[in-house]
């Protein structure tokens, strides 16, 4: 229940700077951090948590819901389910199966690479089914600014973490 | 090991949600788009009753709309003036009248995720309407693409996904305008069309939904290289970083 609790809130506080929060016109992607810091907490729970095995299938519902609440705001429900969904199933499997040292540098990466992909999908979904016209390079360029942009918050967000 | 239930109910979601997104490209199926503003419209409401109580806002609001409708129509008899030079006064020009429908704040910019739109605080229930105009004191910011009961979603002229039709106030040449992302590009200018930089890009009105004569931008450079058609970049006269309050006009037809 109190964990409950603290997801809602994070969740309503995310998309409340998701929101708000704007660089000259381009809205960031607060909502994968949601993802990477459920992960790193689902995963690598605390001491007395450690015997039980983590679920795999509330990670996904999870990650779905993200991704509902993400198309809601852009009223394509879909895109971001997929996107946020497979983003999330990758740093999963990555987490399960990879053994490695869970450094700055590393989450930093980890960080980058889970935004780049979330976006790239999200992307390749509109411009595929919605013929939308874009700018190559400005898509690029927005794409990057998210992933860097993410990158200190979630240093921040998984401080000495797991 | 990943589960094989994991796996199932990944394949589940996907499949969902792909089946969800086609019934959306084809139009089959639609939904509304949550703003964060409307979970915080009982507060803009409450700020709202306070304005009129002191009868604020009202006056503000008629004052506005009087300084746009000048505007405006400063802008048709400069048009008109344009038709008597070319010696077409005795055609029975009847003067469109640029009917605003509502002020409206900018309330967040950047919250489409593809386009580049900015949200206003006025919708249906003030009575705007998907693809209704928006202009500033300048010019044209764009068009009015989503619309909820107090709230609108605008695409702005520098998106890819907008075009106008517009001719050059001086030539009267007609061409499209379409957003780059960063700018402006006017297409289908013949090579033989003499444009020179500066000269001022207006709305022709043959589109069906800009009112003819509301002022675009201006012409940065142009480029005859190839093809049958000219390159001209152009710069938006409203440049979208400072928009804080616009008019939703109505369509020419």
């Amino acid at each position: 229940m109190k964990n409950f609790f603290k997801w809602t809130i994070l969740i309503l506080i995310t998309f409340f700077f998701q929101e708000l929060i704007t660089i000259s016109t381009i809205r960031l992607n607060f909502s994968i951090l949601l993802i990477y810091k459920f992960v790193i907490e689902h995963f690598f729970p605390k001491e007395e948590l450690r015997n039980i095995t983590p679920s795999e299938v509330l990670p996904m519902l999870f990650f779905v819901l993200i991704g509902f609440f993400d198309d809601l705001t852009q009223g394509i429900i879909g895109p971001a389910i997929i996107s946020k969904t497979t983003a999330g199933i990758s740093l999963v499997i990555l987490t399960k199966q990879l053994f490695f040292h869970w450094t700055e540098q590393f989450k930093g990466l980890i960080v980058f690479l889970l935004t780049l992909l979330d976006e790239v999908i999200y992307s390749i979904i509109i411009i595929y089914f919605f013929n939308l016209q874009f700018d190559n390079l400005l898509l690029i360029k927005t794409i990057l600014i998210r992933a860097l942009f993410n990158i200190p918050i979630g240093l921040i967000i998984s401080w000495r973490k797991p | 090991m990943i589960k094989k239930l994991t796996i199932f109910l990944l394949i589940f979601i996907l499949f969902a949600s792909f089946f969800l997104i086609s019934y959306q490209a084809k139009g089959k199926l639609t939904f509304s788009k949550i703003h964060f503003s409307q979970i915080l419209a009982p507060l803009t409401y409450l700020k709202d009753l306070l304005k009129d109580f002191f009868y604020l806002k009202e006056e503000n609001t008629q004052l506005k709309r009087q300084l746009y409708e000048i505007s405006l129509i400063q802008k048709s008899y400069q048009e008109l003036i344009n038709e008597n030079k070319r010696l077409k006064s005795f055609l029975d020009l009847k003067e469109t009248r640029k009917d605003i429908v509502t002020i409206a704040n900018v309330i967040s910019k950047g919250s489409n995720k593809f386009m580049k739109t900015l949200w206003i605080d006025k919708g249906s229930n003030q009575g705007v309407q998907k693809d209704f105009p928006v202009i500033t004191f300048n010019g044209l910011v764009g068009k009015v693409i989503s619309v909820s009961s107090n709230f609108s979603e605008v695409l702005l002229l520098t998106d890819p996904n907008f075009s106008v039709a517009v001719r050059i106030e001086r030539t009267r040449t007609e061409g499209i305008l379409s957003g780059t992302g960063n700018g402006c590009l006017l297409k289908y200018i013949p090579l033989e069309e003499e444009i020179l930089v500066g000269d001022r890009i207006i709305t022709s009105g043959l589109d069906g939904i800009f009112p003819e004569g509301i002022l675009v931008g201006a012409v940065k450079s142009t480029t005859k290289k190839e093809g049958f058609f000219q390159k001209i970049d152009v710069i938006p006269i409203q440049r979208e970083h400072n928009i804080e309050e616009v008019a939703v006009i109505k369509k020419s037809i």
